[in-house]
């Protein structure tokens, strides 16, 4: 009970109280709060279901050979997503195969815009360096969206 | 744990669409987020990156998490999740890798880490709700280094003698603020000890 702490416990524990605030930086706060931009987006989340270095660590660690390429699935109820990491370029497609608009999102910033051609397939260039999620608008009018991607 | 009233109606309002509930719920539990990352000994970067994600998964689930009041605990636990993704991350580019096992926190930490930022939380909202010279005279006792009763004297314009009673006046104020009933638990002296590691300079 409270009742129990005698002054200077309670001081002392203000004390850590407060340093533990002051020791998070003002960036690490105004970010969380942006994040509220972010709020009831209307498209479906697609999860990622497969990565090769995650699946296939194990096998790779035991290996001198340089990693091959490396692949990501993102599944929704409706939309696969695949992508190939090659080292310059984010290749991509989208099955069931169909023109899309794609979206790359970073977490700030603008988004930038590439199209999906008629077998669904894209590509992104360079590499997206910083975190990022993709949202496929569908000729459907449905959108879907990728968890969020570090590479 | 209690299941603290200001967190459920924070939860509700940020659902409402209410951005200063969001961000005084982000004010109040990024302490818990960052200390996190600072078990975890993640570069600054990281943290940052850890940090945007559980914020970003936080707001794209806060509509259907089903006990608002656990929500210190979702945290928590995706706060280590997130951290371990990235430390895994790293160790894909880095050939030193992942510390072993037991130098990682243990999961028992994150219960650790809730029940202080939940006391520390409610600390802060009954010390900011205190009338102001209260407010002034305990920001000057646990300053660091702390500052004398002649500079408190000065400051507050208070005789040197009236500075104690004033103070005990002042914490016993803040002991039977409502943020802190049913959150203190027994005093450090006679619970286990706090381990002040991490985040606590």
């Amino acid at each position: 009970m409270p009742q129990d702490w005698t002054d200077d416990e309670l001081l002392a524990a203000l004390a850590a109280a407060l340093d533990a605030r002051q020791a998070v930086p003002a960036e690490f706060v105004a970010a969380g709060r942006s994040a509220f931009a972010w709020r009831n987006i209307d498209a479906e989340l697609a999860q990622l279901t497969y990565d090769s270095v995650r699946d296939t660590e194990l096998a790779e660690a035991t290996r001198a050979e340089p990693a091959s390429i490396r692949a990501l699935t993102f599944s929704s109820p409706h939309l696969t997503i695949e992508l190939e990491v090659t080292p310059d370029s984010l290749v991509g497609q989208i099955v069931p195969v169909q023109e899309a608009a794609i979206e790359v999102q970073p977490r700030d910033g603008a988004p930038a815009r590439v199209a999906a051609d008629e077998i669904g397939c894209f590509l992104i260039h360079p590499v997206p360096g910083a975190p990022f999620r993709l949202r496929c608008r569908l000729a459907s009018g449905a959108e879907v969206l990728t968890g969020w991607i570090t590479l | 744990m209690r299941d603290d009233p200001v967190v459920i109606a924070l939860v509700a309002r940020v659902r409402d669409g209410d951005q200063d509930a969001w961000d005084e719920l982000v004010e109040r539990y990024a302490p818990l987020v960052w200390s996190i990352c600072v078990r975890y000994r993640l570069s600054r970067q990281d943290a940052d990156d850890v940090g945007q994600s559980v914020w970003l998964l936080l707001i794209e689930r806060i509509g259907s998490l089903r006990e608002p009041a656990a929500l210190p605990g979702w945290l928590a636990t995706t706060t280590r999740r997130e951290c371990l993704r990235v430390l895994r991350a790293a160790q894909r580019q880095d050939a030193a890798g992942l510390p072993p096992e037991d130098q990682l926190p243990a999961a028992a930490m994150i219960e650790d880490e809730v029940i202080a930022a939940e006391r520390d939380a409610a600390l802060r909202a009954a010390f900011a709700e205190l009338p102001g010279g209260c407010h002034q005279l305990l920001s000057m006792l646990v300053s660091d280094p702390p500052c004398s009763y002649a500079a408190i004297s000065t400051t507050l314009e208070v005789p040197m003698g009236s500075i104690g009673p004033m103070r005990a006046r002042c914490l016993e104020r803040l002991r039977r603020s409502p943020h802190l009933a049913g959150v203190l638990g027994p005093p450090p002296g006679e619970g286990p000890a706090r381990d002040t590691a991490g985040s606590r300079r």
